[in-house]
């Protein structure tokens, strides 16, 4: 499974993005450079990946760098699924 | 199921000792068939939702199926504060929405719910002496994770802000344990709902006499359903249950930014209330 594509097509699907997500790579920033990520969004995102990928993500391992980057994301789904 | 292009809908309040509920009842033209009761997701993604369901409810209805959408005390329009709700006054909500449909239609009835409008639905099973069919669309399993995820958005907004987020979740639910009422993306949280919530499962009896069908929404290409789904999927069947399963494509919502509706979902469900009829 390509981790980055499915936290990209999350991402596309939950801010409705239409398609731009595609053009993202690993150090796109998101968190203050993508306006539709707000509060609202950003748990969505962790809801979504929570339910496609199965895992269940606790309060601490949260914090403002896990949605710095595409990059830092995928890292951080990637250490879930080990 | 033969198609004609003439609804009725029909938004009316249903008197309870408790208030006023808002309700929208969505009929064929001639008698119904059957009929469905929509039990609401949680909170915000209630309102992310009406859109979808009011152009179900509208395709449903005709095919003959009469709807029953009901807000639930303190949520919508209906009487009372969102902050004052609890969970045993929303399950005497169903229960009215439930007895006005029966009133209507001696055909089948189906519980129809969203997100956790699942959990809901299964503890107005466990408590009254029905099995109606279900048509679960994207059910939700677990109250207790629920309930985590929807206080995150306090968390998230924290962490944006770039303030201390961490164990934000566990001292609000502390909070709530000590009777107190927390603040969530301006809406209030009771104690008596989210408790309710929390201890809430997606579970049914075993041998559940009717149909069950679980209908996920899936983003991109995908086609399988996703790890929880298929999981409750398989506990039903190994509890001799009769189940159901569609996946549709499309964006998930009761969540996404913009209002949307998956293109195939409507489509899918009418195939699937037919199945479940039989």
């Amino acid at each position: 499974m390509n981790t980055q594509k499915e936290v990209l097509a999350i991402l596309d699907e939950v801010l409705s993005l239409r398609g731009r997500a595609a053009t993202f790579g690993a150090d796109t920033p998101l968190l203050g450079a993508i306006p539709e990520l707000d509060s609202m969004a950003v748990v969505s995102v962790i809801t979504t990946l929570e339910e496609r990928f199965g895992f269940a993500v606790e309060d601490d391992e949260l914090d403002g760098q896990t949605f710095e980057t595409v990059g830092t994301l995928v890292a951080f789904v990637d250490r879930k699924l080990q | 199921m033969s198609r004609t292009s003439a609804f009725v809908r029909q938004p009316f309040f249903l008197d309870s000792p408790r208030g006023a509920r808002f309700a929208v009842a969505t009929q064929p033209v001639g008698a119904p068939i059957g009929a469905l009761l929509f039990v609401p997701p949680f909170a915000e993604e209630m309102n992310k939702s009406r859109r979808t369901v009011a152009l179900a409810a509208q395709t449903f209805a005709e095919l003959g199926w009469v709807t029953l959408q009901i807000d639930l005390g303190g949520s919508g329009d209906s009487e009372g504060d969102f902050g004052e709700a609890d969970w045993d006054g929303w399950q005497s909500d169903l229960s009215d929405g439930w007895n006005w449909l029966r009133e209507r239609c001696d055909g089948v009835a189906i519980l129809w719910t969203l997100r956790a409008g699942s959990l809901l639905a299964a503890d107005w099973l466990a408590r009254n002496d029905e099995q109606p069919p279900l048509l679960l669309w994207q059910p939700v399993s677990n109250g207790s994770q629920h309930l985590t995820q929807f206080l995150r958005l306090k968390a998230a907004s924290e962490m944006l802000a770039a303030t201390e987020a961490k164990g934000l979740t566990a001292r609000l639910r502390a909070e709530l344990g000590a009777d107190r009422i927390v603040e969530v993306a301006g809406y209030r949280i009771a104690p008596a709902i989210a408790a309710g919530l929390a201890a809430a499962t997606l579970r049914l009896r075993d041998g559940y006499r009717s149909p069950v069908a679980l209908v996920e929404v899936v983003g991109g290409e995908r086609t399988e359903h996703s790890p929880g789904i298929a999981a409750l999927a398989e506990g039903l069947r190994a509890a001799r249950t009769r189940v159901v399963t569609e996946v549709v494509q499309g964006p998930s919502f009761w969540q996404t930014l913009e209002i949307e509706t998956p293109p195939t979902l409507i489509e899918t469900s009418v195939r699937t209330i037919d199945q479940l009829r039989r």
